[in-house]
């Protein structure tokens, strides 16, 4: 696949100690978007869904037919993609690229119909809410509806022709330990059914999932502690859990332009006595609080290239840090860090 | 002003005079303390600071009940380690961090196996079907797994210790769930769960209230779901049900105290969030279910606010010039007899904007609390509770 056409602009300028750090553990983009299925996961609030969203764009923009699909189903993917909330059918969100939303009690119809054609009935409701308590119990059935109904697409079929309807699978995943659950399903499974006609269809699923070269992760954390210690923990879980691969670690929020000696000699001179007066009417307003500024951004600079630091020795795959955006979510932000990605996956 | 300060220490709300009193002293007279919010808001380090602020305040004795595997927590309050038994945090360790309590400070950690496991165990109408219950396989994975499985749990141990009576006041940390309100409904739902009409078709045999498990409903979802699952699978289903059926006047009945305790005077809900807008329409939320369950929200702690200086209106225009006008640099450079480039001057301006337009979001959102109700809010500013230390934590307690 060649790269990308044209050359974004850069919203955001790589200081050298984080380009140093990055040196060496980068992953191309061309590698990344070149598998089946992507599974983008982390905690809550780490930002999945806007980085799912920027990954969907990249690769619509690089020729490929994207299909992006919320499997928590708060409408976040879409807003990301600028799109009002989409349902259980693919809705075309721009060229190349639909937005698709997995709701458990459609999902256990739409599942049943596919699988065992059952007629989509809306007496089946009730069933669903006992399933939902089975479900729990067995490791299973519920996240197979999840990881079930992304294997459906992935093996979609141009009607007509022998090759895929998709090219590319981006999946916003539920949070942290829910997404765990739904990539190990089939593994479970797996060891539970014996019997039944589930057997056949998990084991290609299970065989999907695994392939490295097919299905991968993405793993999203924030320059934070608990979301970096729980980055670490879920990245070692879902290798033993499921056997998925792990691509990369994207550290959203990453505040990497460090404040000089520079920026602190101009900023001490400005708010020095003699000259606060003088400057505040050269700038239309007192230079004071912007002190406040430059220390804020000093204390996000050491924290963000601390938990860096930390993301790199632990996890074996490479941590690439996204800038912070201060835009509101939406496209104009998913269009920012998309730019920014690009620059930042080789 | 130093700068840093700004950023590090907590500042005391505005508002100090109209509420004289600090959290501590208004909690301090509760039973039960329920800290609620989203994940991720810093939920467990406001809980022991609260505790910490009431065992200042007051001369009791304070359980500080987390869920979280709290290895930061364990170490910022200057112990080994958190487990399921209290542990006494030593008051010279707090005077030297400089906070005296005049109580006495515990924590302790929620065995979420153990709890499931006890509460079994009560609930059960004789050994025999605890142990068959404590065997199936399933049984693991629902308390594991089923939605509000952790808040119930959480629940009950709550409701256990308040009934023994050890501790004058008991401040629980709720677990991070996606939806806070499942902490609410758990008991509702359990008991909705094991009772449900619909459960019992699957037990296989009559129900406790007289249907029969094999009629006409059923039998197509039997057939559905043993195609899907296999035999096996169902047989434990079936079993695992059964059993949990057995249990279900006592849950029921345990359910109905519960709420009785959420609903008493003497408990008190604190809403934990951030000014996010995930978190934020959450914490809204809560509040308001809090008003239809007559649950009494005491106060609201809204944490890691950017400090007032980032809505500074000389700062903008300040900053604004900086970024904007070309000639600014040059201007300056002259007047501070420092060479300043461009690049120097656009940065600090930069800088200043990007965290203003953070904090005038910021601002709008606080705006709306005035909707929730006649509670204290707190504000915490970010980065107060970045400190790992014994000392940051008393400095939050403090400023609660």
């Amino acid at each position: 696949m060649s790269s990308p056409p044209g050359t974004p602009q850069r919203s955001w300028r790589p200081s050298t100690a984080v380009r140093s750090a990055i040196a060496g553990e980068r992953i191309e983009l061309a590698t990344l978007l070149r598998r089946r299925v992507i599974f983008v996961v982390g905690k809550g609030g780490t930002g999945r869904s806007t980085m799912t969203a920027a990954l969907a764009l990249l690769a619509a923009r690089a020729g490929k037919r994207v299909l992006a699909i919320d499997v928590d189903a708060k409408g976040d993917l879409a807003a990301a993609l600028g799109s009002p909330p989409a349902g259980f059918v693919p809705r075309v969100v721009q060229h190349n690229l639909s937005v698709l939303e997995l709701r458990t009690d459609e999902s256990f119809q739409e599942y049943l119909n596919i699988y065992f054609k059952v007629p989509r009935v809306a007496r089946l409701t009730p069933l669903a809410r006992v399933f939902d308590f089975i479900a729990t119990g067995v490791p299973g059935p519920r996240d197979m509806l999840v990881v079930g109904k992304i294997a459906y697409e992935e093996r979609r079929k141009e009607t007509g022709g022998g090759s895929p309807f998709w090219d590319l699978i981006l999946v916003d995943s539920a949070a942290g330990g829910q997404a765990e659950s739904h990539l190990a399903a089939p593994k479970a499974m797996l060891t539970l059914v014996r019997g039944g006609i589930i057997r056949s269809q998990v084991e290609w699923i299970d065989a999907l999932i695994r392939d490295p070269r097919r299905t991968s992760t993405v793993l999203c954390a924030l320059p934070e502690e608990m979301p970096v210690v729980e980055a670490v923990e879920l990245n070692d879980r879902l290798r033993k859990g499921s056997g998925v691969a792990v691509d990369v670690c994207l550290l959203n929020r990453a505040v990497d332009e460090p404040v000089t000696a520079a920026h602190r000699r101009f900023v001490a001179a400005m708010t020095e006595p003699e000259h606060e007066s003088a400057v505040a009417e050269r700038l239309g307003g007192s230079p004071t609080p912007l002190a406040a500024g430059i220390d804020l951004q000093a204390h996000l600079y050491d924290t963000t290239a601390r938990y860096l630091r930390q993301l790199r020795n632990k996890l074996p795959m490479p941590v690439v840090p996204v800038p912070f955006i201060v835009d509101r979510t939406g496209l104009t932000t998913t269009r920012a860090v998309a730019d920014a990605l690009n620059s930042r996956l080789a | 002003m130093s700068g840093s300060d700004a950023v590090h220490v907590p500042e005391r709300r505005r508002s100090a005079r109209s509420e004289p009193a600090g959290l501590g002293r208004r909690l301090g007279s509760l039973d039960v303390v329920i800290c609620c919010g989203s994940g991720g808001v810093g939920k467990t380090t406001i809980s022991a600071a609260l505790g910490m602020a009431i065992a200042a305040a007051e001369d009791k004795r304070v359980l500080v009940l987390t869920v979280d595997p709290a290895r930061r927590l364990a170490t910022a309050l200057g112990i080994k380690g958190i487990g399921a038994e209290p542990v006494r945090i030593p008051k010279a360790r707090l005077r030297k961090a400089g906070i005296t309590i005049s109580g006495d400070l515990e924590a302790a950690m929620l065995d979420m196996k153990q709890a499931w496991d006890r509460m079994i165990e009560r609930y059960s109408p004789d050994r025999a079907t605890t142990k068959r219950i404590l065997r199936n396989p399933l049984y693991q994975r629902i308390t594991d797994s089923f939605v509000g499985s952790h808040e119930y749990a959480a629940i009950e141990a709550l409701y256990e210790l308040h009934d023994a009576g050890e501790y004058d006041c008991i401040v629980v940390d709720t677990p991070p769930s996606r939806n806070a309100l499942d902490f609410l409904e758990a008991p509702s739902r359990l008991t909705d769960y094991v009772g449900s009409r619909l459960l019992s078709m699957l037990s296989g045999g009559p129900s406790r209230f007289g249907f029969r498990a094999m009629n006409f409903a059923a039998a197509p979802f039997l057939k559905l779901a043993d195609r899907l699952l296999g035999a096996e699978v169902l047989a434990e289903v079936s079993d695992f049900v059964r059993q949990l059926q057995l249990l279900y006047d006592g849950i029921q009945g345990r359910a109905r105290s519960v709420y009785r305790l959420l609903r008493s005077p003497q408990t008190g809900f604190v809403v934990v969030t951030t000014l996010e807008q995930g978190p934020f329409s959450e914490a809204e939320f809560f509040c308001a279910k809090l008003r239809e369950f007559k649950m009494p929200l005491r106060a609201m702690v809204v944490n890691r606010v950017l400090p007032d200086v980032f809505r500074d209106s000389g700062g903008v225009a300040a900053s604004t010039t900086l970024v904007e006008d070309p000639k600014v640099a040059a201007a300056l450079s002259d007047e501070l007899h420092l060479r300043v480039s461009t690049d120097t001057a656009r940065f600090v301006g930069r800088t200043f904007l990007n965290r203003n337009t953070l904090a005038q979001r910021e601002a709008r959102q606080l705006a709306k609390l005035g909707r929730i109700g006649d509670v204290p809010i707190v504000r915490m500013p970010l980065f107060s509770e970045e400190v790992s230390e014994l000392e940051g934590l008393v400095r939050i307690a403090k400023a609660l």
